[in-house]
């Protein structure tokens, strides 16, 4: 009788045990990150939204705004590889903290430009940094880390040319992540930092990472 | 003058208030000094100066607190007006024992606490200065573990980045200090008014530009602190914040700084000197 009792009491622990490590690790389960394929974004910066070579926008409120377009909130998928293209359409500016000359926080550290020099001719090349009197933008994301300089088109590059600026980064979990430009290009307003360094769909803008 | 006399009828309630300040009092004082998180905190010498001025004025507003709320409770339960009837309380005159009581223990208590906040600011302001160096000095000789490390707290829209003067001025984008090495921090911005807050070290210090605000801390623990912005600037204000700022070992940093010293070579040539403050250039758009 009590050998009977003994296995029932052991099966009957068994069978909870079991039962609560299946409820457990259901409980406890949580979706794998998979790597998505990388993403693409293709932006152009022009020095006014009105006349731009792309993604004109000419019935803008604020058509001689500088901007990126055709968009400034991005979204892309979360620990992805995010492939970026910017037309770097505008002139240069110059950096107000020449630091940011230094591209930090791409894929291995560097951007691809097709630019054009002093003279106007056509160059390409693999950079870490550039003059940063010479540039036009920057696309940031401070809390990614990523900082990428935009050279500012030669004067003597031919009419309606671009610097064609590529490089990758890699997202973190899902959040949103603000962007912005640290040239003060807003012009006509006090330092250069007004208007559309302080407006969305300008020259701020925001990441979303799902 | 009058003496201090309790009438019959009111000894009970004396002694009852008295037995709950008391226990009320050393329990929450107790609790306080045990479980109350006071800001800033201990990681460096002037959060922990901050945090104990703190705790003290704390533990001394807790039992005057206490007895105000107790009385006011105590009252309105015990000396509640229970009929209809509508009359006034007794007349009371001045009562000098009691005025003199508290007076003087008003007069102790508030002498105390401005004896200990002007001792900590003096010596707040003495203890991290380095005899034979300038407090507003620039540029320091590379110095080792014990001399005062000197570092300039750059804000801009919307970011704040860093330049050790004594490592040749190398700019980066997170605040490494090392432990039980005394700082300078010079805190200056290239745009508007920012504010430089790392609440766990005990600083909060206007960045305006054209201005060096000078101040001083000494790391006494290791462990990460948070970098944020405490003036309105702009759209990305609110995420103007870093999170990366770490108090390391010396040997740590010395790591840390030779591999930044090393990413700064690339932009080195371009970045102008190291300078007090900076103000903003250019002033408009080129373009």
């Amino acid at each position: 009788m009590i050998r009977r009792l003994s296995f029932t009491a052991a099966g009957v622990v068994v069978v909870i045990l079991l039962v609560v490590a299946f409820v457990g690790l259901f409980m406890l389960q949580q979706p794998g990150r998979l790597a998505s394929p990388p993403t693409s974004i293709h932006l152009e910066t022009v020095a006014a939204v009105g006349t731009a070579n792309e993604w004109p926008r000419p019935n803008d409120p604020h058509p001689d705004w500088v901007g990126y377009l055709p968009t400034t909130i991005l979204k892309v998928p979360a620990y992805s590889t995010i492939n970026v293209q910017i037309d770097q359409e505008d002139g240069a500016t110059g950096l107000r903290n020449p630091f940011w000359g230094k591209v930090f926080g791409t894929e291995g550290g560097m951007m691809h430009m097709q630019y054009f020099d002093d003279k106007g001719n056509p160059q390409e090349g693999d950079m870490t940094s550039i003059d940063p009197t010479q540039a036009a933008h920057t696309f940031a994301i401070p809390d990614l880390g990523v900082f990428v300089p935009l050279l500012g088109v030669s004067p003597n590059a031919p009419a309606g040319s671009a610097n064609v600026i590529t490089f990758s980064f890699k997202t973190k979990g899902p959040g949103i992540y603000r962007w912005q430009c640290f040239v003060p290009c807003a012009a006509k307003t006090v330092f250069g930092n007004g208007g559309p360094m302080q407006t969305l769909g300008y020259m701020a803008g925001e990441l979303i990472v799902s | 003058m009058s003496s201090f006399r309790i009438e019959e009828a009111d000894r009970p309630h004396v002694i009852r208030l008295a037995i709950i300040w008391v226990v009320l009092s050393a329990i929450a004082v107790i609790a306080e000094l045990l479980f109350l998180h006071i800001p800033p905190g201990d990681q460096t010498v002037q959060g922990q100066d901050q945090t104990n001025t703190m705790l003290l004025m704390t533990a001394l507003a807790t039992p005057v607190f206490i007895g105000v709320v107790m009385m006011v409770i105590y009252s309105a339960i015990y000396f509640r007006r229970s009929g209809p009837e509508l009359v006034d309380g007794p007349p009371m005159t001045g009562n000098a024992p009691v005025q003199v009581v508290w007076i003087t223990v008003s007069a102790i208590i508030v002498l105390f606490l401005a004896f200990v906040g002007i001792t900590t600011l003096a010596t707040n302001s003495s203890a991290q200065t380095v005899p034979g160096q300038s407090s507003s000095s620039a540029s320091g000789s590379a110095g080792g573990a014990g001399s005062e490390m000197q570092v300039q707290v750059i804000a801009q829209q919307w970011y704040f980045t860093y330049r050790y003067a004594d490592y040749g001025g190398v700019e980066t984008t997170h605040l490494y200090l090392p432990v039980n090495r005394p700082v300078e921090l010079h805190v200056t911005s290239l745009d508007i008014i920012h504010s430089f807050w790392a609440y766990q070290l005990g600083v909060k210090a206007d960045a305006n530009p054209g201005v060096d605000n000078v101040f001083h801390i000494t790391p006494q623990k290791t462990g990460s602190f948070q970098v944020r912005c405490a003036e309105l600037c702009g759209i990305w204000h609110g995420q103007m914040s870093d999170a990366e700022g770490q108090v390391v070992s010396q040997s740590d940093f010395d790591t840390w700084i030779a591999q930044q010293q090393q990413d700064y070579a690339v932009i080195q040539k371009v970045v102008p000197s190291y300078a007090p403050y900076y103000f903003p250039v250019p002033l408009t758009k080129g373009s």
